[in-house]
C-alpha cells in the first residue's frame, strides 16, 4: 500500500502564518539551558529519559519542520504525531520553568494544527470533531436529546424535589448552564444534580438547547478553526438569551 | 594594529552591537503588533515588572530553587560577564583617556578574581552540557561556540592583565575578541541579554493578567 501523500503546501502555509514575533524569538533564544526538563511529569515517569525533555520535544516537531521548510516525509510526520500527541499534554508547565518564559506548549498546539491537515490527529479526537460540526457537541447528541433527557431528569426528581425545573432557553436568564456532553449521553443524573442545587439556590439559570457542550476536544486536535467554532457557538448562545454569565460544569 | 582595533573597529562593533540590538527589538515588537495580537490582548506592566524581577533576582523562582548548583553558577557567570568588562579600571582609563568620561571601578584584584569566577563558571556550564543527558541531548555546536566567544575576551583580557606571553599582541587578539562578541550579539540567541525582558514581560502578563498565575 502506498502512503499517503504529504500535502508540504499546507504545511508551508501553515508554518508561515503561526510565525509570528513570539515563535521567531522564542526558537531563536532558547539557551538548551535544560531547566524545562524537570517540570515535565513525561520526562519524570520516563527515569528522566532525555527524549521528553519538553525543549527536544519542541525541537524535533516544530524546530524540524522550519529546518526542512515543511519538506518532511511521512514517517517523519508520524515520529511528530507521536511526540505531539503522546508525549506532550500541552500542559504549560515548563513555560513555567523557563528562564526566558517560552511557551512550549503553544508551540506544540502549532504543531497538533499541521499534523491534523495531514490527517495525523488521532482517530477518536477526529470522531469528536466531527460530532461538534454535525451536532454541535461532541457525542452525536441531537437537539431532541438533549430536550428529552433533560424532561427526563425533570420526571425522575419530582418526588424528591417538586417543582424542580430544567429551563431551556429560557430567556433573561443570570445564568447560562453548560456541560460536558458526556453528562446528557451517559451520566443525565449529574445534569439531575446540578439542577437541585440551582433549585434550592433559586437560582435564575437556563441551558441554551444549542451552544451546551463547554467542552474543546477540536482545541486537543489541534483543529482550530472548530475549536473557535465551538466557543463561539457557547458565547453566541449566552448573548442570544441575555444571560449574565455562562456556567462551565465540573 | 593597536590604533585600528580600538579605532574604526571598535566604532563599528559598538555601531553593529548598538544598532542591531535596537533594530532587533524593535522589528520584534512590530511584528508582534502585527501577527501576535495575543500578547497585547492581556498585557499588564505589572505583571511583567513582577515576572522579570523574579527571573532577575537569584533563586527567585521554583526552578531556580530546584537547581540550586546550576542557578548559583549562572548567577555568577551572568554577573561577571557583565560587571567586570563596564567596570574594569583599565576599561575606564581608556574611556577617560578618548572620550572623558569617569565612573566607577572596582578594584584590579577584585577584578581579578572575578574574571576567575567567570572563567571557572563557563567551565562548569561547558562540562554540564557534556555529563548532563537532558542538557547535552538539547546541545549543539552553536551552543559552545557561543561560549567560546563569550569566554575569549576573559581568558585573553586575564592573559594581557598578568602580561604572559606577548603583552602587545595579547592586548590586540583581546580587543579583537571583544568586538567579536559585541558583533556576535544581535545575530545569535546572546540576544536574550535584551530579548529576556520581552517574553518575561509576554509571559508573566500571559499567565498572570489572563489567569493569575504567577510564572516564577
Amino acid at each position: 500500500m502506498a502512503e499517503p501523500a504529504v500535502n508540504t503546501d499546507i504545511i508551508r502555509e501553515k508554518l508561515a502564518a503561526v510565525k509570528g514575533s513570539r515563535f521567531k524569538t522564542w526558537l531563536q533564544i532558547c539557551a538548551h539551558c535544560g531547566y524545562c526538563a524537570d517540570s515535565c511529569f513525561f520526562y519524570l515517569a520516563h527515569d528522566k529519559d532525555p527524549k521528553y525533555m519538553p525543549a527536544y520535544k519542541v525541537m524535533k516537531t516544530l524546530g524540524r519542520l522550519y529546518e526542512k521548510k515543511g519538506k518532511v516525509s511521512r514517517t517523519e510526520l508520524e515520529e511528530m504525531a507521536s511526540i505531539a500527541y503522546g508525549d506532550c499534554t500541552a500542559c504549560r508547565r515548563c513555560t513555567l520553568y523557563c528562564p526566558f518564559g517560552i511557551d512550549i506548549a503553544v508551540m506544540m498546539a502549532a504543531v497538533r494544527g499541521i499534523l491534523c491537515t495531514q490527517g495525523l490527529a488521532p482517530e477518536n479526537l477526529m470522531t469528536a470533531v466531527q460530532s461538534y460540526y454535525d451536532f454541535g457537541n461532541q457525542m452525536s447528541v441531537t437537539t431532541e436529546d438533549f430536550v428529552d433527557t433533560c424532561n427526563w431528569m425533570v420526571e425522575e426528581t419530582e418526588e424528591e424535589v417538586p417543582g424542580l425545573k430544567i429551563p431551556i432557553d429560557q430567556p433573561g436568564a443570570d445564568l447560562m448552564y453548560t456541560i460536558n456532553a458526556r453528562e446528557a449521553k451517559f451520566y443525565p443524573q449529574d445534569i439531575a444534580e446540578a439542577a437541585i442545587i440551582f433549585h434550592a439556590a433559586g437560582e435564575s439559570w437556563t441551558f441554551p438547547s444549542m451552544g451546551w457542550d463547554d467542552t474543546n476536544l477540536a482545541m486537543f486536535a489541534g483543529e482550530m478553526k472548530c475549536a473557535a467554532r465551538n466557543v463561539k457557538m457557547v458565547y453566541d448562545a449566552a448573548k442570544k438569551l441575555g444571560a449574565k454569565r455562562i456556567g462551565v460544569s465540573e | 594594529m593597536y590604533e585600528f582595533v580600538t579605532g574604526p573597529l571598535a566604532w563599528v562593533s559598538f555601531g553593529i552591537f548598538l544598532v542591531g540590538m535596537t533594530v532587533k527589538t524593535v522589528s520584534v515588537i512590530r511584528l508582534a503588533l502585527k501577527k501576535d495580537k495575543v500578547v497585547f490582548n492581556h498585557f499588564s506592566l505589572g505583571w511583567s515588572l513582577r515576572s522579570i524581577f523574579h527571573w532577575l533576582v537569584p533563586f527567585g523562582s521554583r526552578s531556580m530553587r530546584e537547581k540550586p548548583f546550576f542557578t548559583a553558577v549562572t548567577f555568577i557567570f551572568h554577573t561577571c560577564l557583565l560587571v567586570t568588562p563596564v567596570f574594569l579600571l583599565s576599561h575606564n582609563i581608556l574611556w577617560d583617556e578618548r572620550w572623558d568620561i569617569s565612573w566607577w571601578s572596582l578594584s584590579e584584584r577584585l577584578a581579578d578574581y572575578m574574571t576567575v569566577l567567570f572563567i571557572a563558571a563557563a567551565i562548569v556550564m561547558i562540562f554540564r552540557r557534556l555529563v548532563s543527558p537532558e542538557v547535552r541531548i538539547v546541545t549543539s555546536a552553536s551552543d559552545y561556540l557561543l561560549l567560546a566567544v563569550v569566554m575569549a575576551p576573559f581568558v585573553t583580557g586575564y592573559f594581557a592583565y598578568h602580561q604572559w606571553l606577548r603583552y602587545d599582541t595579547m592586548l590586540i587578539i583581546h580587543i579583537l575578541c571583544g568586538e567579536i562578541m559585541l558583533i556576535v550579539i544581535p545575530f545569535t540567541k546572546l540576544s536574550h541579554m535584551v530579548l529576556f525582558f520581552l517574553t518575561r514581560a509576554h509571559i508573566g502578563s500571559e499567565m498572570g493578567n489572563r489567569r493569575g498565575a504567577a510564572t516564577w
